[in-house]
């Protein structure tokens, strides 16, 4: 039996969201933009995704810009809001825990003038309105924050947070990154309160190669990629139709059946958790309650996280090490030195995410898996190390 | 208090007309456009498309390098006849 738990980096399309966008991959080719028959079904498809897209945040159509991914939306907002603000300041406030394209967009955006200030958070991941908002100061520009930890699953309570900055600034321009929430969970973007909200496919049933950034009217962006009319000139480019159809058919079906989706997997994720948990010197990663749904990441001791998550492949599980983007450099993971883990548990992370499509015996299949795995590589190491 | 809010920031003509254009097409005579922009043409660029258009330029203000318009669209449509 085998079980595919990554689906935070890649999840099986719905047979219906790709009936929707498989047209566009066939006979649909034409340019939205022309002005002939053959492009008003993609122009007509494209304006019914992005009401879809803005209906699961809970705004007008028009106010959604597509992108190419997750990534480019999280840069597109930080670059394009502070350049586009340049005369509140040239500071960024962010978190320890945002996802490397935020801290990175963060870095470059400020490299040549202002600075980037990343708040701490608390040993479940949390960032607290107090020491976010103590870190905003009169040069501070924007604040960005991620509703939805993506390594150690924490939910921040983001209108709580924006409503301390705007206490310290009100003009203060504030970007979430909701692409690990909106679509799992419920997201509006006016009761967040923030000026953008960057939001992905995979959380929302939609391919790892969609993403959209929602801005408030009169935020003011800059765009990062320049050109023509496309995404009203703030994403230069011919669209990807497939990846907007999919993602608004993916957008509808998330708002239709979430609450379904989340009981499926509420029941799956605490099996999953307290399986897994059961092995001795495990510990859970991030909080266990206000938690991403279907989201469970512990550290191993005596374990490194890319071996377990081989030794997890060979059983025929797929997870994830700790954080895909630190370890390949032999990096401890920052969230999980940002929530106060030393060596070896920074380094002994795996992460499984399922979705309401994961069935119980793909669960059981993990953790049987897992439960053979861990003392197997412990047996195998040459130096024994064991958790703290 | 405008219409429609029309952040061009960041874009070149021809884009801050074009998104204008396309703004317009979809208000009716009378609405209210308003413009952010930060390209220097849109100085030549907007009276010019207001004039062929039948648009009124109603306001073009710069402040240090950005534009802010205010441009009532076909206000001639809208008059009593």
């Amino acid at each position: 039996m085998s079980a595919y738990l990554d689906h935070a980096a890649g999840t099986p399309l719905d047979p219906r969201v790709r009936a929707a966008a498989a047209p566009f991959l066939a006979e649909v080719f034409a340019s939205p933009s022309g002005v002939h028959d053959a492009a008003r079904r993609p122009a007509e498809a494209m304006d019914a995704a992005r009401v879809s897209v803005g209906a699961l945040i809970g705004a007008p159509a028009d106010e959604i810009i597509f992108t190419s991914s997750p990534t480019e939306a999280r840069n597109l907002a930080v670059k394009g809001l502070l350049r586009a603000n340049r005369a509140l300041g040239g500071r960024i406030v962010t978190t320890r825990v945002e996802h490397p394209a935020t801290l990175a967009a963060c870095r470059t955006a400020t490299r040549d003038a202002g600075e980037v200030v990343e708040v701490g958070v608390d040993p479940e991941g949390r960032v607290s309105p107090h020491e976010l908002a103590s870190a905003v100061d009169d040069a501070t520009a924007l604040v960005a924050v991620a509703h939805g930890q993506g390594e150690i699953g924490a939910v921040q309570e983001i209108a709580a947070l924006v409503d301390a900055a705007r206490a310290r600034r009100q003009e203060v321009r504030v970007f979430v990154d909701a692409t690990e929430t909106a679509g799992l969970i419920p997201v509006d973007a006016g009761v967040l309160g923030a000026d953008a909200l960057a939001l992905g496919g995979p959380a929302m049933g939609a391919p790892a190669w969609c993403g959209a950034l929602w801005v408030r009217p009169g935020a003011r962006l800059h765009p990062l990629i320049e050109g023509g009319l496309q995404e009203a000139g703030k994403r230069a480019g011919a669209e990807c139709l497939p990846a907007i159809v999919a993602m608004g058919a993916a957008a509808d079906l998330a708002r239709a059946e979430m609450g379904a989706r989340l009981a499926t997997m509420r029941p799956l994720t605490e099996r999953l958790m307290s399986g897994v948990l059961a092995v001795p010197d495990v510990r859970l990663n991030g909080p266990r309650e206000g938690r991403l749904p279907g989201h469970v990441q512990v550290s191993v001791g005596g374990v490194e996280g890319e071996s377990l998550t081989l030794a997890l492949a060979l059983r025929g599980v797929a997870a994830s090490p700790g954080s895909a983007c630190t370890a390949h450099a032999g990096k401890a993971a920052p969230a999980l030195e940002a929530i106060g883990l030393q060596p070896p548990w920074t380094r002994s992370a795996v992460l499984m995410t399922l979705r309401w499509t994961t069935t119980p015996d793909e669960v059981d299949a993990a953790i049987a898996a897992f439960s053979e795995a861990v003392p197997a590589l412990r047996a195998m190491s040459p130096v024994g190390v064991r958790g703290a | 208090m405008s219409d429609r809010l029309i952040d061009a920031l960041g874009t070149y003509c021809p884009v801050p007309i074009a998104l204008a254009a396309r703004a317009a097409s979809s208000l009716h005579p009378g609405a209210v456009i308003e413009l952010l922009a930060d390209d220097p043409l849109i100085e030549v660029d907007l009276p010019a498309w207001c004039h062929d258009a039948g648009h009124d330029l109603l306001q073009l203000e710069r402040e240090g390098r950005e534009y802010r318009a205010l441009v009532s669209c076909w206000p001639a449509r809208s008059a009593p006849q």
